[in-house]
């Protein structure tokens, strides 16, 4: 009964009652399925038999099963995973006072920076011009 | 006389260190009883046993096992009752 392109009904986990199709038979008791669970390694004893059977390769993709899956008139939908979303830490307010005081002190100072970079932007934007007349 | 509910057993006694080194004695209300399976009667594993003012701010995730039938039905009762609904589907 077990083998690849077999179709299961999951009985154990969050996954259970969803049905799946055996990718690969692994060593001891386990498969690997796909479908309308997650694609992962599973115990024979987890699963449910049914007497349907798809062709399919081994190690067929997810997508090749999702169209066999589609063919049935199910859909199988695919849950993106969740980016790292990046908060602001928050600071004590003593610390917060002592940024302030650092800003304040380090403006004139970013000033004078700035006129430094436009500055070697102009010098930077010469030569290139005199390339371009070469060319 | 003390007050009624420090006589009477409808309050449940929890004892609690406070910081000074003594202990204290709290009168509480009594938590309801445990969760049992609607299948074969067994207490459910993984439902919280709490006043329904402390179940409001437990996430529902934390509050029964995360699967079909999770808080109603034992592992074991889930298993045979899908094996049940598949088999009946594919005898039609």
């Amino acid at each position: 009964m077990i083998s690849i392109g077999r179709m299961c009904v999951k009985i154990a986990g969050r996954d259970a009652g969803k049905k799946c199709i055996i990718i690969d038979i692994l060593e001891g008791p386990f498969v690997l399925i796909d479908g309308e669970t997650r694609r992962k390694r599973c115990n024979i004893s987890h699963l449910e038999l049914l007497e349907e059977k798809v062709e399919i390769k081994k190690n067929a993709s997810h997508e090749e099963i999702k169209e066999i899956f589609a063919k049935k008139g199910i859909t199988i939908t695919d849950t993106k995973p969740k980016q790292k979303t990046v908060r602001p830490k928050k600071l004590r307010r003593s610390k917060l006072a002592q940024e302030v005081k650092t800003e304040t002190a380090k403006k004139p100072a970013a000033k004078t920076a700035e006129k430094k970079t436009k500055a070697k932007k102009a010098t930077a934007e010469k030569p290139k011009k005199t390339v371009k007349k070469e060319e | 006389m003390v007050e009624g509910k420090k006589r009477s057993r409808t309050f449940r006694r929890v004892f609690k260190k406070t910081p000074g080194g003594n202990t204290r004695k709290y009168y509480l209300k009594r938590k309801p009883g445990k969760a049992h399976c609607a299948g074969c009667g067994d207490v459910l594993k993984g439902v919280p046993r709490e006043r329904p003012y402390k179940m409001q701010h437990i996430p529902k995730t934390k509050k029964r096992p995360e699967r079909p039938y999770g808080g109603v039905l034992c592992s074991k009762c889930m298993r045979n009752k899908i094996i049940e609904q598949t088999r009946a589907v594919s005898k039609q």
